[in-house]
């Protein structure tokens, strides 16, 4: 914490320790050199300075999240005694405005399965076969688009099936969602 | 020339299958080509006696031979059990298996057709009279085959092409506790595990919802169910 409190006392405007406290909360923040050489820039101090500062940031604001602390109480004991009273409040704040967009964020980037993206369906009727010349049977298409989450957001590799379904399966599939909603409700009750 | 009067006396059926066939010097089967609904194919030779044949048996054992000729219908992976019940009959009945073999594969040209053209009991009969199976004959397997169609039918449905077809589905919902990021979290997700046939094999594919994304699709299949039973 110590390092923060000299340097971000050279910090031109309450604006730029807003957006420091941003771009150091990414999770490839302290490593990027190029973060590091803009923030010593703004606040006119070594590139090495700057990357102590982006790396204290990113663990504070990670721990703030992970330990879901909410009352700024809770986050003013973190910084030690010798702290800069303002500054620590200014940080404060702003961490806690943050901290519900980064908890979405961190949300939706957890590992899981791959993601039902896009779904649609459609029903045709099946009027001939080669073993059948003349019938009339309807059948589902359902189409649905998943990404996989393993790779990077935004990118993600984005597969694609088709499943036909006959009308017993469509039913059968129906019962088993339907249990699953009813059970939802159950869990949702209590 | 007399394309026209024979055309119109074959629709009455005023003449018999050897009539048409001395009238206008054609053979036999294909006379009998003219008349059949079961099949356009000339049949050859060899399958029209097979059918004539059929007359030689006595009742009860055309009734078998039907029987085992629809159990086989009904269960088209039973070959060996056909061909085990064929050769059963023969030692019973003092004939070799061979022709008896060739028999039953010239008669089953009959209900195989009659699935894909959707023919009726009566014109089953018919098709069996101009072949010149006796009439109790024909009558019994025209009864057994309106008796069996609607399975038969169904049969002939289900090995209908189906692309992709889902052969299972299994699910499990839950919540996730916490993360690398979030000491403590309360999502309920939805995985779902869909076993899909490609060809031979099945895959699986795995996917996960979330709860506004599940109701969407509960949603979405009940409309597809209802539009499917618009049409059945």
């Amino acid at each position: 914490m110590a390092p923060m409190n000299t340097r971000h006392c050279k910090a031109p405007s309450k604006d730029a320790v807003r957006q420091l406290c941003a771009d150091s909360f990414p999770s490839g923040a302290p490593e990027s050199w190029r973060l590091a050489e803009s923030t010593a820039g703004t606040l006119s101090v070594s590139a090495i300075e700057a990357k102590e500062l982006i790396a204290a940031l990113h663990t504070l604001s990670h721990h703030i999240l992970f330990h879901n602390l909410t009352a700024p109480e809770q986050i003013l004991v973190l910084f030690p005694k010798s702290f800069h009273p303002s500054l620590k409040i200014l940080i404060t704040k702003i961490m806690l405005e943050h901290s519900p967009t980064w908890r979405n964020e961190a949300l939706s980037n957890q590992i899981s399965l791959p993601h039902l993206v896009e779904m649609d369906w459609r029903v045709d009727m099946k009027t001939a076969s080669d073993s059948v010349s003349r019938m009339a049977v309807p059948t589902c298409l359902v189409h649905m688009k998943v990404e996989d989450s393993s790779c990077l957001r935004g990118s993600g590799a984005l597969s694609s099936v088709t499943v036909e379904l006959s009308k017993e399966t469509l039913d059968t599939m129906l019962d088993g969602l339907g249990r699953i909603r009813d059970q939802l409700s159950v869990v949702a009750g209590k | 020339m007399e394309c026209a009067e024979l055309n119109s006396k074959i629709a009455s059926f005023e003449y018999t299958i050897t009539e048409v066939a001395t009238k206008v010097n054609i053979s036999r089967p294909t006379a009998i080509m003219l008349q059949l609904q079961f099949t356009k194919d000339t049949l050859p030779d060899s399958v029209s006696n097979d059918f004539q044949n059929l007359n030689k048996f006595n009742e009860q054992q055309f009734t078998s031979l039907t029987e085992i000729l629809f159990n086989f219908l009904l269960e088209p992976k039973e070959a060996d059990r056909f061909l085990h019940q064929l050769s059963e009959f023969a030692g019973e009945n003092g004939m070799s298996a061979g022709p008896l073999r060739n028999l039953m594969k010239s008669l089953l040209l009959l209900p195989h057709g009659s699935l894909k053209k959707n023919l009726t009991e009566d014109q089953v009969k018919e098709d069996l009279l101009t072949l010149g199976v006796s009439e109790d004959k024909a009558d019994h397997f025209s009864q057994q085959w309106s008796l069996h169609y609607p399975v038969l039918s169904r049969l002939a449905v289900g090995q209908t092409l189906m692309v992709n077809q889902l052969v299972d589905m299994e699910w499990k919902f839950g919540v996730t506790v916490g993360t690398s990021e979030l000491q403590k979290v309360g999502n309920t997700f939805l995985q779902l595990k869909l076993v899909i046939r490609k060809g031979n094999s099945t895959e699986n594919v795995y996917m996960e919802l979330t709860l506004p994304q599940f109701y969407n699709f509960l949603h979405e299949m009940e409309r597809a169910k209802a539009s499917m039973d618009c049409f059945s």
